[in-house]
């Protein structure tokens, strides 16, 4: 079934809460996800993202506020929503009892996926995602990344024009989620589809989305892409190996350099953030340094978003 | 309201075709549950069927130290009272019977019990009981008396100037256990009903598969009537053992195999529908079962399974017909025996099941719709 193509915000929610009594698991979120790009939302657990999702997707109403989906408001046309929606749960949501046909069959009925070229297109899904030879085996006998490129394919049988995926390569090894990265990267590059993902890796989130939100406690903390977000927290992270330890006094002075955002120092490694003209700074830097102690080793690096993060939430992902 | 929607288009009907196919091929894939949802309600039915045939009737010595004509007699009316399992014996093997527990009672028959009936006299039997078990107890102590009564009147008809003159409603007589074994197939499919429909919804949410069901853009009328449908025909496996059990080793053939298959089906479709309802609440499997055997039990013993419901106390009739086994119990009492058992008519009974099928259908699919909103599917 061929979706229409649709020039509106892929979601757009406004003001959008969810209480569960007196807890607020969302409070006030307002985004918009554009059409074609990939969107991460991140956040540690408990943040509110599958709440979040839950209210997209419609399975939850929201308190107060609205979500749209491609222009369709989810309480009023969760239908039409659900037709122009793919979904790859966390758990995958698969009938491992039944073989990978037949999983993509009974979608393709649940999904209007017209019959005469029913067969054609689970032919195909199953053959971008390289499990064709697999068809009649059971699911249940399949490895948590064959189990994931299925629930991939089945979410794509149906044209959907976004694709909702959350934590796509949770427990997948790392041959099979590089595959899924590129089938992700895929699905924007050659056809367009836009797609939301959670997830807990910050790699992945660098590595696929256009644009990332931080969530924590229910709140955007933070929405930009990863090369601004990174931006945002300096542009350059060096680390400095000495050869004892370092002095307070030291890391006090080097927090007075221009440029220079944030000193951590931990044992014999100094972490330096900067920003700005680095070269000039790094010299300095390095100077000051050598004055009072030995260097063993020097690295310099983009910032994680790990330590973005972390500046922006206070707590780890895994938290 | 658009009455519309609730009406399947084409779409809809594919959708509840391979919502049933697929509940019938995860079911058949894990046997332990498949075999436990059909052994069950079987099993229901013989348990309680043994138990109505060891404890109908007393296992009673009798002895014969007469072996006149009155003394044969007697023993001819104690055989017919329908009330006694006898065992004619010697007066020491009668004792070590009694000894080891396999007779409640032994009645004995004095060798001058043709002599003293001629000659008018007073004649004392001596009944030996074991009053361990009241029910047993209770059942001797009425029917020695009814039994001599019975010998009275054959051995002596101009001494006996009371009779009773029976008429009888039906034309023959229908056994215990062929009144229990037709109640005990109503409760059966109650059973098997609830136990495989709870399992096949409760599996979903097990599994996490629910979501799927949930975010698809179909008709959830459409999902769940198509989960209710195959429960259904996985359901009438058990059914299908039950009748030939019922009708070619018990023996009890059916007056109108019409009305039978119709309330098998009406029947059927409200457990199924009920349990869809159990498991799409519970959401585990493990509950679902004991849930399933402890609403069956009470529903059974409440539910007229042993004689008609209006014969017992007002308050427990009245609680008994706003639940569908009631009149499942009427209508199977119908179909069997032309018996009926309520104070209205078949047609009235059957149309008052159809109406739990229709509404614990849609109180089974508006509680699966419900789900999807609640956010509470993970």
């Amino acid at each position: 079934m061929k979706q229409k193509e649709n020039t509106n915000p892929a979601i757009e929610l406004n003001g959008l809460t969810k209480r569960f009594g007196d807890f607020i698991a969302v409070d006030g979120l307002s985004l918009t996800v554009r059409s074609g790009e990939i969107f991460g939302l991140l956040g540690p657990n408990g943040s509110g993202k599958t709440t979040i999702i839950n209210m997209i997707n419609g399975l939850s109403k929201p308190t107060s506020g609205e979500a749209t989906v491609l222009g369709h408001n989810i309480i009023h046309d969760t239908r039409v929503v659900y037709a122009a929606l793919g979904s790859v749960p966390q758990e995958t949501a698969l009938y491992e009892e039944l073989n990978a046909w037949t999983n993509l069959s009974i979608h393709a009925t649940l999904y209007g996926v017209h019959r005469s070229g029913r067969d054609r297109k689970i032919t195909d899904m199953l053959n971008l995602v390289q499990l064709y030879e697999r068809r009649y085996s059971r699911v249940s006998t399949f490895s948590g990344g064959m189990k994931r490129r299925l629930a991939l394919a089945r979410a794509l049988l149906h044209d959907p024009l976004l694709l909702y995926l959350d934590e796509p390569t949770l427990g997948v090894d790392v041959q099979s989620r590089r595959a899924i990265w590129n089938y992700i990267l895929d699905l924007k590059k050659k056809e367009g589809k836009t797609v939301l993902l959670t997830t807990n890796y910050l790699e992945e989130a660098n590595a696929l989305c256009d644009r990332i939100a931080i969530i924590d406690h229910g709140k955007l903390v933070a929405l930009d892409t990863p090369i601004n977000l990174k931006r945002r927290y300096g542009d350059t992270v060096m680390e400095i190996e000495t050869a004892s330890s370092v002095s307070a006094q030291l890391s006090a002075q080097l927090r007075t350099l221009p440029g220079v955002s944030e000193v951590i120092q931990k044992d014999k490694i100094l972490k330096v953030t900067m920003s700005g003209d680095e070269l000039s700074v790094t010299g300095q830097l390095i100077t000051i340094v050598t004055q009072e102690i030995n260097i063993k080793k020097i690295s310099q690096r983009e910032p994680n978003l790990e330590e973005i993060f972390l500046s922006l939430t206070g707590s780890g992902l895994r938290d | 309201m658009n009455i519309l929607r609730f009406f399947p288009t084409y779409r809809s009907l594919l959708v509840i075709r391979v919502m049933a196919i697929k509940d019938i091929r995860s079911s058949l894939t894990e046997r332990a549950f498949m075999i436990t949802s059909v052994i069950i309600p079987i099993n229901f039915l013989l348990l309680f069927l043994l138990f109505a045939l060891t404890g109908g009737q007393a296992p009673t010595a009798i002895v014969l130290e007469d072996k006149g004509p009155y003394a044969q007699q007697f023993l001819s009316a104690m055989e017919h009272s329908h009330s006694f399992i006898i065992q004619q014996t010697t007066s020491v093997d009668a004792q070590n019977l009694m000894k080891k527990g396999q007779v409640v009672a032994i009645v004995t028959v004095p060798d001058n019990f043709d002599s003293l009936l001629r000659q008018g006299n007073q004649v004392q039997l001596r009944v030996v009981l074991n009053n361990l078990n009241v029910d047993f107890t209770n059942d001797i102590r009425r029917a020695v008396p009814l039994a001599i009564t019975s010998f009275y009147a054959n051995a002596f008809p101009n001494q006996v100037v009371i009779r009773a003159h029976e008429v009888d409603s039906y034309s023959h007589d229908t056994g215990y256990v062929q009144y229990l074994v037709v109640s005990l197939m109503v409760v059966s499919v109650m059973l098997g009903g609830l136990l495989q429909a709870g399992s096949n919804a409760a599996r979903e949410y097990e599994k996490g598969t629910i979501k799927e069901l949930m975010l698809a853009p179909a008709s959830i009328w459409a999902i769940q009537i198509g989960k209710i449908l195959g429960a259904l025909l996985l359901n009438s496996l058990s059914v299908v053992v039950m009748i030939i059990v019922i009708v070619f080793l018990i023996g009890v053939w059916p007056e109108h195999w019409d009305e039978l298959f119709a309330f098998v089906l009406l029947l059927m479709i409200t457990f199924v529908a009920l349990g869809a309802l159990i498991g799409t609440l519970i959401r585990r499997r493990q509950a679902v079962i004991p849930l399933s055997i402890g609403l069956s039990t009470p529903v059974f013993f409440i539910s007229g399974a042993f004689g008609p419901a209006v014969w017992g106390d007002q308050v427990t009739a009245a609680i008994t017909q706003l639940q569908p086994v009631y009149y499942g119990i009427a209508n199977f009492q119908h179909a069997f025996h032309n018996f009926t058992t309520t104070s209205t008519s078949p047609a009235i009974d059957g149309f008052i099941l159809a109406g739990f099928a229709a509404l614990i259908v849609v109180i089974s699919a508006l509680a699966l719709s419900y789900s999807r909103g609640r956010g509470d599917v993970h």
